[in-house]
């Protein structure tokens, strides 16, 4: 499976991680290394089998509609440094 | 008072109880063998000041004969498990200053139950990793052998363990992050069944495999601290409302086993001292009255590829909340509010992380998702089915916990290479099955585990088999 240039730029937009160009000739390695591996799953007809997306059936349950105390607003937002009346603060995005 | 830190958990819950020592003076035995030891680096934060007023009102409570059933037992948590008010760094830059607003289920638990955390162990970042190295706190170094990897992700708690450091310690296990650092510092650790332990609190990674389980220094110890653990939770959407069974009780108790034998997969194994001590340990087993039945599990072989495709999709999507904005790392170099996202996401992340990151992004994208993602839940499926046919015939299912034992720090560059160090752990993962590793042997000097993998919520089963196991060998003793 080959990686190209383009492929490395548009993960890197989806990721919203950088790549650096020093480091993208070895990144397109390992990650063709990885999907060469993951390549093999093609050995097997799976047109008729249903996608899993979880061992365990009867999942999703919902806890009841309590209020609690487990989690404070105050708390949560004195881990970001940037905030004001509540509000996380962001760089200005309107113009 | 060293000779406290060697004694086994049910041990020391009889010392304590007998009055025959206290729980200060395990704690202070056990904080003092971390300081000697600093340099295995097995901990990220050691909690000595709140260990103090713990031991207080744990002695106070054995004394007045109101002891809970883990009164006053040092542990440790692995450092994935959020405690309020305290810093969950998962390993990783990006969590460096996150100081938790909430604690964990399994923290809650364990510390309802009596028990003391000493301290919070390092592991491989956000548990993407199988030796260690991925940490951006530095790599844990292998009590037995300090050259080697203890093993990953777990393998702060798996060294911890094997040093004499705590009693037990908890530990996540999302493709083998539990059993294979447990087989590699020779000590034992269980995985349950997926949904059997909350995930409430426990830093994400891919959350259809994730789940929290322990590592102790045997089956009866690791059944003792499982069963304080376990139990229905309804912040965790996926936690399974199940009665939690004794399992005290049942790693005792006189049950008869058939242990199913992956045929093709052992003649396979291309290490002979592994196939060797396998062979060893089923035929002990098969002495003392177990029954083997030849199994078939005709695509488990791939298992790893579905994993790389599946672990890396849940884990891009999980890890996209790292934003620079509520928690976690922010870069100060910043001008727009893309910048924002891109420059703490860069900087705060490892490379390991940002591979899977970039694997799961891939895989999921347009044009890729059916060959890949769909691909791969289709697999795990037919991997689950294979199981549920082999336990129509058998109770327990068992295989070596890795293909080697471990291998020095630094020796692997090769991603793929790395990750087939969770060639035989991944399978219960995908399938969501209970599964656990016990020091079966050595090869080349370092320890190797047996892995038995139970039924769903059988998790007493294969810890009884591995008790009995460990009575009939000595593999699991510290020498």
């Amino acid at each position: 499976m080959k990686i190209t240039e383009q492929d490395l730029k548009n993960i890197s937009l989806l990721s919203k991680i950088k790549i650096d160009e020093e480091t993208s000739n070895s990144l397109i390695k390992d990650l063709e290394s990885i999907l060469t591996m993951v390549n093999k799953m093609d050995e097997i007809d799976t047109s008729k089998i249903n996608p899993l997306t979880h061992p365990i059936e009867n999942t999703q349950t919902l806890r009841d509609d309590i209020e609690t105390k487990d989690i404070e607003r105050e708390k949560l937002q004195e881990l970001s440094k940037e905030k004001d009346s509540g509000f996380y603060l962001t760089p200005k995005v309107i113009e | 008072m060293s000779e406290l830190i060697n004694l086994s958990l049910t041990d020391q819950i009889l010392g304590l109880a007998n009055k025959s020592f206290s729980s200060r003076e395990i704690t202070e035995a056990y904080l003092n063998e971390i300081k000697k030891k600093e340099s295995l680096n097995c901990f990220i934060s050691v909690f000595e000041e709140e260990s103090e007023e713990k031991v207080l009102i744990a002695d106070e409570n054995i004394a007045k004969n109101k002891a809970r059933p883990l009164e006053g037992i040092p542990i440790a948590h692995k450092d994935i498990f959020c405690i309020k008010d305290k810093k969950t760094t998962c390993g990783s830059k990006m969590l460096s200053n996150f100081i938790s607003p909430y604690s964990s289920e399994v923290f809650s638990k364990l510390d309802t139950a009596g028990a003391i955390t000493i301290g919070k162990t390092n592991m491989d970042e956000f548990a993407m990793g199988s030796s260690n190295e991925t940490s951006f706190y530095g790599n844990v170094l292998n009590p037995i052998n300090e050259k080697f990897s203890p093993g990953g992700s777990s393998g702060g708690s798996a060294a911890a363990v094997r040093a004499n450091l705590c009693s037990f310690a908890t530990a996540t296990d999302t493709g083998g992050s539990i059993r294979q650092p447990a087989s590699f510092c020779g000590v034992t650790g269980i995985k349950p069944t997926y949904g059997r332990v909350s995930r409430w609190g426990m830093i994400a990674f891919a959350s259809s495999l994730d789940q929290a389980g322990v590592i102790a220094k045997n089956a009866k110890d690791a059944a003792i601290a499982l069963k304080y653990m376990s139990g229905f939770d309804q912040k965790d959407s996926t936690s399974l409302n199940e009665e939690v069974k004794d399992l005290q009780k049942e790693v005792d108790s006189d049950q008869e086993h058939i242990i199913g034998i992956p045929k093709e997969l052992i003649e396979n194994i291309k290490n002979d001292q592994v196939r060797d001590s396998f062979k060893n340990a089923i035929s002990t087993l098969e002495k003392d009255g177990a029954k083997i039945e030849e199994i078939n599990l005709p695509h488990i072989q791939y298992s790893l590829p579905a994993y790389y495709v599946i672990a890396p999709a849940e884990c891009s999507a999980n890890l996209a909340r790292y934003d620079g904005i509520r928690f976690g790392h922010r870069s100060k170099s910043v001008s727009s509010l893309e910048d924002l996202y891109v420059n703490s996401r860069t900087e705060g992340f490892g490379k390991e992380v940002k591979n899977r990151i970039f694997i799961g992004t891939f895989c999921l994208s347009a044009g890729y998702y059916d060959a890949f993602y769909n691909k791969a839940l289709k697999i795990r499926n037919l991997i689950k089915s294979d199981f549920d046919e082999a336990f129509k015939k058998v109770s327990s299912i068992a295989m070596p916990t890795c293909s080697d034992s471990s291998f020095e720090l630094g020796s692997i560059s090769d991603p793929v290479e790395m990750y087939e160090q969770d060639i035989y752990t991944i399978p219960a993962n995908l399938a969501g099955l209970p599964a656990l590793s016990i020091p079966s042997g050595t090869a080349d000097e370092m320890p190797i585990g047996l892995q038995l993998i139970g039924n769903y919520l059988e998790e007493g089963r294969i810890l009884n088999l591995a008790n009995k196991f460990q009575k009939l060998t000595d593999f699991h003793e510290f020498k």
